[in-house]
C-alpha cells in the first residue's frame, strides 16, 4: 500500500520515513519486546521517537538503528531508552478520550448506583505509576467537569503513586507547558488552571482530591496496604517488569480493587498470559478489566 | 421474525417495488461458484466483469489493495480471477458494486458510514474465523459484508421512520436494533432477511443476516453467524460502527456466541489474546477507510 494514500497527517514524519521497510522491522521488534503495537496510523509516532533516539546516538538510518537494537552490545540499554521515549515521550491531559468516556459515561454511573456506596458517597481511584501527574489531574478535572454536576454530594479520592522522586516533585508542583494542555478547550484551561506566562498551574480544587505518594510496585509489604479502590490505572509500567513481577503486581491490583471494580492498562497493553482472574471488558474504543463480584455469573455482566 | 412482520415487509416491497435488483453479474458469479469445478468457465467470468469498465477498474484496484492481496501486481481481471480465486473475486465484486446499487437512499445512515462498518465486519469476521480455526473461512467475508443489509432496506422503504430510529439511537446511545424494535416494530435483521430471500443469497449469508444479533439459537445455523456477531460488536466498539457512541460495556468472553465458538475450538479460543486482537483492529480501520474512499471516489467520478 502506498503511504501517501494512507497517512494523511504525518505529524512531522516524512513520507520517506514512513515508507522505510526498516521501520516495519522496528515496529515488530518493539511489539515483540514490549507488547506495544504501532498500527499504521501510529507509525509517525514510532518514526519521530526513533529519530529522537537516533539523533542522540548518531545513527542515521532506521536500518542502522535496527542493528543498534539487535546486534550491538548496547542493545538492551538502547531498547530501554527507546521504550522510555515511547512510553513517556508523549503524555498530556485528556490523552485517552475513549477511556475517559468509558469512566464518565459507563463506569461512574455504575459505581454511583451500587447499594454499598450510598453511605460514604466516595469513589476511590489509584493511579499506579502516575509519572508526572497528567493522568491523575485529568481524572480530577473529569470528576469536577462531568461527574460532580450529575451526582450531587459524591466525592473522589485519587491516590497517585510513583517510584521516581523527580516525577513526584513535578506532580506536586502541578505546572505544565502548553503542550500538556493542548487537548483542553480554552474554557477548561481557564476553569482549572492559572496561566503563568507560557505555563499552566493546576488550581487548588483540582489538586485537593489527590494524594501523591512514593511507592515501589515491587514493595510487597506496602502493596498490601493499597486496598478498597473502585478504579486502578497502571499505564505502560508493567513492560519494565519480568513475567513473575508482572503477575505479582497485577495480583496486588486485583486484591486492591473492590469487587465490581475496574482496572485499566495502557492503550496497547494486555494481561493475556500474565493474570487470568480479571475479566476483559470492552468499552467503545478501549478495553479494561473487571473484578467480578463473588457469585456473579460471568454471563450476567452486561 | 414473526410471520406477520415478514408478510408486512414483503407487501411493502411489492407495493413500492423499490428494492434494488441484484446485479446480473453477481447472480452469474453465484451460479459459477455453485457449479462443479469442472464446469468453471473462467473466460465467461472474466468477460462478465470486464463488461462494466469502471467496475473492472475498481475491482482491480481493490484486488491490489493490502486487504486482498499481500503480493501486488494483478494487472488484468483474468489475472485476478486466477490469482485470487473466484470466491475472492466475487467478494470484491460485491464490495464494489453494492454501494452503487444503494446509492439512491438519500436519508438514513450515511453510505460511507454504512460501508465502513460492512467492510470492517467482513474483514474482522474473516480474521477472527482464521484465528479460531473455524471451517469455511472463505464464506465469512460475504456474510460479514452483508450482515446489516437490512439497514439499507429500512433506509429505502421507511426513510422518515428510519431517520427517527437513527436520531433516537444516537441521542440515547442505545443499540440500533432495540430502537428499531420500538419505533418500527421490526429490525434490520427482519428486513434484511426479506431482501436475502428475494436475492436468493447463500444459506449461510441469509442466516447471518437474520440472526446476527441472536446467533446462538436453534435455528440460527452454525458458527458463521456467531463469528459475525462478535466481529460486528468489535467493529462497533472500535471506531467502525454506526457513527455514534453506544454507552455499553461488553464482556465478550461471556457472550453466548463466543461460548459456542469456544466449545467447538477450545485450543484456538484459549490461545487468542482478545485484548491484543482488539488493539490490532485499529490497523483495519485505516485499511477499510482507504478502501471505502476508493470505492466512493470512483462512483462519484464515474457519474
Amino acid at each position: 500500500m502506498s503511504t501517501n494514500s494512507v497517512i494523511t497527517r504525518n505529524h512531522g514524519a516524512t513520507d520517506k520515513d514512513l515508507a522505510d521497510p526498516a521501520l516495519v522491522k522496528l515496529r515488530d521488534l518493539v511489539y515483540r519486546i514490549s507488547g506495544i503495537f504501532h498500527a499504521e496510523n501510529k507509525f509517525y509516532l514510532l518514526a519521530l521517537r526513533s529519530r529522537r533516539r537516533m539523533k542522540e546516538i548518531g545513527s542515521n538510518s532506521f536500518a542502522d538503528y535496527f542493528d543498534q537494537l539487535t546486534t550491538r552490545a548496547t542493545r538492551d540499554v538502547e531498547m530501554r531508552s527507546l521504550l522510555n521515549e515511547i512510553t513517556i515521550g508523549e503524555t498530556y491531559f485528556f490523552r485517552s478520550q475513549p477511556t475517559i468516556d468509558a469512566v464518565s459515561k459507563i463506569i461512574f454511573p455504575k459505581i454511583v448506583a451500587q447499594p454499598g456506596k450510598q453511605a460514604l458517597k466516595k469513589v476511590r481511584v489509584w493511579s499506579a505509576g502516575c509519572s508526572t501527574g497528567e493522568e491523575s489531574y485529568t481524572l480530577s478535572i473529569l470528576f469536577l467537569e462531568q461527574i460532580a454536576p450529575r451526582f450531587k454530594d459524591w466525592k473522589i479520592e485519587i491516590v497517585a503513586t510513583d517510584l521516581n522522586d523527580g516525577s513526584l516533585a513535578k506532580c506536586r508542583e502541578g505546572l505544565y507547558a502548553e503542550y500538556s494542555v493542548r487537548n483542553l478547550s480554552p474554557q477548561m484551561r481557564e476553569r482549572y488552571f492559572q496561566q503563568q506566562g507560557n505555563l499552566f498551574r493546576v488550581k487548588d480544587a483540582v489538586r485537593a482530591p489527590i494524594k501523591f505518594d512514593r511507592l515501589n510496585l515491587q514493595d510487597q509489604a506496602k502493596m498490601l496496604f493499597m486496598k478498597g479502590f473502585d478504579l486502578v490505572f497502571c499505564a505502560n509500567v508493567l513492560i519494565y517488569f519480568d513475567s513473575v513481577a508482572k503477575k505479582r503486581t497485577v495480583e496486588h491490583f486485583y486484591n486492591g480493587l473492590v469487587p465490581g471494580g475496574h482496572f485499566f492498562l495502557g492503550e496497547c497493553e494486555t494481561l493475556f498470559g500474565i493474570y487470568d482472574q480479571f475479566r476483559l471488558v470492552h468499552f467503545p474504543g478501549s478495553t479494561g478489566y473487571y473484578k467480578p463480584v463473588p457469585g456473579e455469573d460471568a454471563g450476567g455482566k452486561k | 421474525m414473526k410471520p406477520e412482520t415478514s408478510k408486512m415487509l414483503q407487501r411493502k416491497v411489492s407495493e413500492l417495488g423499490s428494492l434494488p435488483v441484484m446485479p446480473s453479474i453477481l447472480q452469474s458469479l453465484g451460479t459459477c461458484l455453485s457449479a462443479s469445478p469442472d464446469d468453471l468457465d473462467i473466460a465467461r467470468i472474466v468477460e462478465l466483469i470486464s463488461y462494466d469498465k469502471s467496475l473492472a477498474a475498481q475491482c482491480l484496484r481493490v484486488a491490489n489493495s493490502a486487504i486482498f492481496s499481500r503480493q501486488s501486481g494483478v494487472e488484468s481481471v483474468r489475472q485476478a480471477v486466477i490469482a485470487l480465486g473466484i470466491q475472492r473475486v466475487r467478494d470484491i465484486v460485491y464490495s464494489c458494486s453494492l454501494p452503487q446499487l444503494f446509492a439512491g437512499a438519500q436519508r438514513g445512515m450515511a453510505q460511507s458510514t454504512f460501508w465502513r462498518h460492512a467492510l470492517g465486519t467482513a474483514l474482522v469476521s474473516q480474521h477472527l474465523a482464521e484465528l479460531l480455526m473455524v471451517a469455511d473461512v472463505e464464506k465469512l467475508y460475504l456474510a460479514g459484508l452483508l450482515h446489516d443489509i437490512g439497514i439499507l432496506v429500512n433506509s429505502l422503504l421507511y426513510p422518515e421512520e428510519f431517520q427517527r430510529v437513527l436520531e433516537q439511537a444516537q441521542s440515547s446511545e442505545a443499540p440500533l436494533c432495540e430502537v428499531e424494535q420500538q419505533v418500527l416494530g421490526f429490525t434490520h435483521c427482519d428486513s434484511g432477511r426479506v431482501l436475502a430471500d428475494i436475492w436468493k443469497l447463500p444459506p449461510d449469508v441469509t442466516a447471518t443476516i437474520e440472526f446476527h444479533h441472536h446467533p446462538a439459537g436453534d435455528r440460527a445455523g452454525g458458527e458463521i453467524p456467531c463469528v459475525v456477531y462478535l466481529a460486528d460488536l468489535l467493529c462497533r466498539l472500535r471506531g467502525l460502527g454506526y457513527g455514534y457512541y453506544e454507552a455499553r460495556e461488553f464482556d465478550l468472553a461471556a457472550e453466548v456466541p463466543w461460548r459456542v465458538l469456544q466449545k467447538k475450538h477450545p485450543d484456538a479460543a484459549a490461545g487468542l489474546d482478545l485484548a491484543r486482537f482488539t488493539i490490532e483492529l485499529d490497523q483495519y480501520g485505516v485499511e477499510v477507510q482507504t478502501m471505502v474512499d476508493s470505492i466512493f471516489s470512483n462512483s462519484s467520478a464515474s457519474h
